[in-house]
């Protein structure tokens, strides 16, 4: 069956390229992407085989601890991580659990970016030429690695799975994910205080985390380079004890996963009156905003498209902690270049319910206009803060006129465009319903690609604004900063209504062909 | 097919008035309707003439072009070709207009199912341009109507399949149209809830309104609908009232006869425990 399967996935997966060229290319750019990065690391580690063992180990362990925790991260945040085979789909058939498993982690470890960690995590075995015992024990440290990554992945996402399937679960998620966002100012105070000198405590830090689930598997070669006999026997048992968990909870997610409905609901809190109904105007444009409004605050997946936002918070602190702070500095214009093209996702977020949109006759403009003012409402409050706050906490006041100019100018812009973009092309996004982290059916390289082209057409549009921001902040000049924050606003609100408008004639144009795309993409 | 075409309660192409055209425009007439996706011709040359007033069964094999009839005459989904008015409106001339004078339900298709029932059927109001205290009074007149009251404050998502009919069946009665379009209304409904829209629906016709449905269920359309049409393969194999397309036979038996493709055979020995 594990043969099965495991040909089942490559077929889908060259089912796939037949279907779309676009889908080849943008494989084929990621297998080159992973070879380059696989020639680097084999590199790497020769190199580090003339290094003492402390360094080899310190390596393995944090790029190690890391490989898990990017497992872990990184199809939480990046809706294209592969899942062609997925449970819910095996769902029907006679398998059981254990087999399905087994079968389930050779699939994963086996496509590009199992692979891609498997190969790595085997070449640390370059870094032990020089020491026998490790060189001989280095090959099983990484598959167990290489395993914990996989396993690791796939209990997270069953985990997550069949918790989502409640619905007040995902209601919670969706609060969970502006968290980070409240937390903001004080984690930029308390990351910029405890990180001053990281560089010559990594082998102190290294050996930390080997201890931990996350780096014992890797840390094994090391500590029997380093002569650490009982170290590295007492982290064999502690990422044993680590796959078995993992396999112990995917085990058993899988099982509840294999026989709950897919949908279970209950557990629903009946509310009273129209809620924002109620508070919008009682005329289309102001129907859409309510029904976005609420949207906003039910289904996940709108919350989940603001993901980024924290991570750019937490980068930008980091960054700063270290030294440089040009990335918190930028931090309002980036929330108004990811806010602006938020909107991008919005009629494949509707799927068929758009259909009600077209039937009801509502005018292309109206639909437009109800969903950017809903979004307004939340973003250009956040886009202030993200500019003001970081720039007084950063003592550089002066330049708010400048930067708000900047940001103001991206976030109109990018309502703009994003709504005109929507109604061209159709994001792959997970369907109503779904956890909003799960992977869409069908994502291609062409929608990834038309998403980029809008960007960039929002920052050509905005260059005006841009270029007397960063003349403003450059130079110190006042004057400039000012012109920027007029520019910015006064340009961004033309553009945002000719994209209003010019959105709404073409969805009046082309509303039946955009829900046949809809029907075909809720097929698939 | 080619005995079929020769029928006499065929229309002839060009759309011929139904048996029993009142003064006015047809609530619906379709001529030579044609849809093709990529090779597939799902719809191939349809005529079809619902008369005001009528309360109207489509009935067909899967595949027959039900749906991509109705999702065209509605302005969801564009013809390849031919020409379709609702009450003398050209549905893809002067959409919007058209649109007010139609009330759709459609099958495969997703609700804004995250409102509440009270809200959902609120936004259709909205959406169709009446103010809101007027929508407000018809949302409460539908949800007694349709025995949703109770529900109204749930989420459409939580409804069970007939709760849902119903209360896509409430959006698309909001606007008071003239033309009910209703794709398959009956599907996973219970028989109780199926006999109250029924009514509801009998109601809506002998108050002036038209009413379209497409069904699998013979019976019910046999005994429901004054018209029928039979439709496969995208064209109309027989219409006309309900009598004159059975030929005093049941209506099942007739559309096996109609349609063919019947078999007479067990399956495979496999199949048989006994």
């Amino acid at each position: 069956m594990v043969a099965h399967l495991l040909s089942l996935r490559f077929r889908l997966l060259v089912n796939g390229f037949k279907r779309s060229t676009w889908q080849l290319v943008g494989a084929i750019i990621g297998l080159v992407y992973g070879l380059g990065l696989l020639a680097a690391i084999f590199a790497g580690m020769v190199g580090l085989s003339f290094a003492e063992p402390i360094w080899g180990r310190t390596v393995a362990v944090l790029a190690g601890a890391l490989a898990v925790l990017g497992w872990l991260v990184v199809p939480l945040l990046l809706r294209g991580f592969d899942q062609s085979v997925s449970v819910a789909k095996l769902r029907s058939f006679p398998l059981p659990p254990q087999k399905l498993l087994v079968a389930l982690l050779v699939v994963g470890l086996l496509g590009v970016p199992g692979l891609v960690t498997l190969l790595a995590a085997l070449s640390t075995t370059l870094s032990w030429i020089g020491e026998p015992v490790a060189f001989l024990t280095a090959p099983f440290a990484a598959v167990l690695g290489a395993l914990t990554c996989v396993t690791a992945a796939r209990a997270l996402e069953s985990v997550g799975a069949s918790l989502a399937s409640g619905r007040r679960y995902r209601e919670v998620m969706g609060v969970v994910v502006f968290v980070p966002v409240l937390l903001l100012g004080p984690l930029v105070a308390v990351v910029g205080s405890s990180v001053a000198s990281i560089g010559d405590d990594l082998p102190s830090i290294a050996a930390v985390v080997s201890w931990t689930p996350l780096g014992a598997a890797w840390s094994i070669p090391g500590d029997l380079a380093l002569g650490l006999g009982l170290e590295a026997l007492a982290k064999t048992g502690i990422a044993l004890a680590t796959l078995g968990v993992l396999l112990l909870l995917w085990r058993r997610a899988l099982a509840v996963s294999l026989v709950a409905a897919p949908t279970s609901s209950g557990g629903s809190s009946a509310s009273k009156g129209l809620g924002p109904f109620a508070r919008f105007p009682g005329t289309p444009t102001g129907a859409v905003a309510a029904r976005t409004a609420v949207y906003w605050l039910r289904d996940p997946r709108y919350g989940g498209s603001l993901v980024a936002l924290p991570v750019l918070v937490v980068v930008g602190a980091f960054l700063a902690a270290t030294g440089s702070d040009w990335f918190l500095v930028t931090l309002g214009p980036l929330f108004g270049a990811v806010l602006g093209i938020t909107l991008c996702a919005e009629i494949s977020y509707d799927g068929t319910a758009f259909a009600a949109h077209l039937s009801t006759g509502v005018s292309g403009v109206a639909d437009r206009a109800g969903r950017v003012v809903t979004l307004a409402l939340f973003a250009v409050p956040v886009v202030v803060l993200a500019t003001v706050v970081p720039l007084v906490l950063l003592d550089r006041a002066g330049d708010v006129p400048a930067l708000l100019g900047v940001a103001l100018g991206l976030l109109l812009t990018g309502f703009g465009v994003s709504s005109i973009a929507s109604t061209r092309f159709l994001m792959p996004v997970p369907a109503a319903g779904e956890s909003p982290f799960k992977t869409p059916a069908g994502s291609t390289f062409k929608s990834q690609l038309g998403m980029y082209v809008a960007w960039a057409i929002v920052f050509a549009l905005s260059v005006p604004e841009i270029a007397l921001g960063v003349a403003g902040v450059v130079t110190g000049q006042l004057w400039l900063g000012l012109a920027s924050l007029v520019v910015g606003i006064a340009l961004g609100s033309v553009l945002l209504v000719v994209g209003v408008r010019r959105g709404g004639a073409s969805l009046d144009r082309r509303g039946p062909e955009l829900l046949a795309a809809l029907r075909n993409a809720q097929g698939s | 097919m080619t005995d079929a075409a020769a029928d006499p309660v065929v229309p002839a192409p060009g759309g011929a008035p139904g048996p029993t055209t009142p003064s006015g425009a047809p609530a619906l007439q379709i001529t030579g309707l044609r849809k093709a996706f990529g090779q597939k011709l799902a719809v191939d040359d349809l005529h079809l003439t619902v008369p005001t007033g009528s309360f109207y069964g489509l009935v067909g094999p899967n595949g027959a072009g039900k749906t991509t009839t109705l999702s065209m005459a509605t302005g969801l989904l564009r013809p390849d070709a031919g020409t379709i008015t609702v009450l003398g409106t050209d549905v893809w001339r002067d959409t919007v207009r058209a649109k007010s004078l139609v009330g759709v339900l459609s099958d495969g298709v997703a609700l804004f199912d995250r409102l509440t029932g009270e809200q959902l059927v609120t936004y259709h109001g909205l959406l169709n341009g009446i103010d809101r205290e007027t929508v407000a009074q018809r949302t409460g007149d539908l949800l007694d109507l349709l025995d949703l009251r109770g529900a109204a404050g749930t989420l459409v998502v939580d409804y069970s399949a007939g709760m849902t009919k119903k209360i896509a069946l409430a959006c698309a009665l909001v606007h008071a149209p003239r033309l009910l379009v209703l794709d398959e209304p009956f599907e996973s409904v219970d028989p109780i809830s199926a006999a109250n829209i029924r009514d509801i629906l009998a109601g809506y016709v002998s108050g002036g309104g038209t009413v379209i449905v497409s069904s699998h269920s013979m019976d019910l359309v046999q005994r429901m609908c004054d018209h029928v049409a039979v439709v496969a393969a995208g064209r109309v194999l027989a219409a006309g009232t309900t009598d004159e397309v059975r030929r005093g036979s049941t209506l099942e038996d007739r559309f096996v006869e109609l349609v063919g493709g019947r078999q007479h055979n067990e399956g495979p020995s496999w199949l048989r425990t006994s």
